[in-house]
């Protein structure tokens, strides 16, 4: 969203309430009477085979259930709170209107089962392999430490040290007087 | 909480045979279509498939 992109506080108050269906009182107040418009809908031609070629498809019952509730709500046909309570009931006659189509169908109430999508899985399943991948930093650090014996601070065994002339050297020990460079002597 | 999971919490309960609580106390008479009726209804919409289906070997 862009910085500028959004209402003034207060634009609520000054805009017409009255611009969507969903702003307007609902048509269908009472549960009963809900869940029979419900089932009235259901059993339109249009309505059923739509519902019917969803569930042929594997969509669960609770998606289906979701976007006819949605389609009242949007049409101001029900409310909100009421659209949740029919949520049961339709879901239970679509269900039997599926078995009487001998229509396998699922619910899609069930989280248990759920695979959790990660990147590792969503390659495996679109079939990318990774060939010049390279290989885990972490996996090399263990390595090295599960080799040296002595553990971190152990004296390293197999370092190249320096000879006794190069030491002394380093250190201004050595007779040998150092040679100009560049004649700047 | 989304509309779909409370939709999905919705269908949950009633399938377990729980209805609407303040709901049913609105009217002395209780709400109508209950877990009971829709079992009603399967078994009668079922056995109404049945049925035809014994007609039409029939025939």
């Amino acid at each position: 969203m862009k910085m500028f992109d959004f209402p003034i506080a207060g634009a609520n108050y000054a805009a017409d309430t009255r611009n969507y269906p969903w702003h307007r009182p609902p048509d269908i107040v009472s549960y009963d009477e809900g869940v029979d418009y419900l089932i009235r809908k259901m059993n339109e031609p249009e309505e059923l085979e739509l519902v019917y070629a969803l569930l042929k498809i594997d969509t669960h019952v609770a998606t289906v259930v979701s976007a006819i509730l949605m389609q009242g709500i949007s049409r101001g046909k029900f409310s909100i709170d009421l659209a949740i309570l029919m949520a049961g009931p339709l879901a239970r006659y679509i269900g039997i209107i599926a078995d009487e189509q001998d229509i396998k169908y699922d619910m899609g109430l069930n989280d248990e089962n759920r695979v959790v999508i990660t990147p590792t899985s969503l390659k495996l399943a679109l079939g990318i392999f990774d060939d010049d991948e390279e290989d885990d930093p972490d996996e090399i650090v263990e390595e090295s430490v599960t080799n040296s014996e002595g553990g971190l601070m152990a004296t390293p065994t197999d370092v190249e040290t320096a000879s006794e002339e190069e030491q002394a050297a380093m250190l201004g020990l050595s007779n040998e007087e150092e040679e100009p460079v560049d004649g700047l002597a | 909480m989304k509309f779909e999971d409370a939709v999905k919490k919705s269908i949950k309960a009633f399938m377990n045979g729980k209805i609407p609580a303040a709901t049913n106390k609105l009217s002395e008479e209780g709400i109508f279509h209950t877990p009971a009726y829709f079992d009603e209804l399967e078994e009668e919409m079922l056995s109404e498939d049945n049925d035809e289906e014994i007609v039409d070997e029939d025939v």
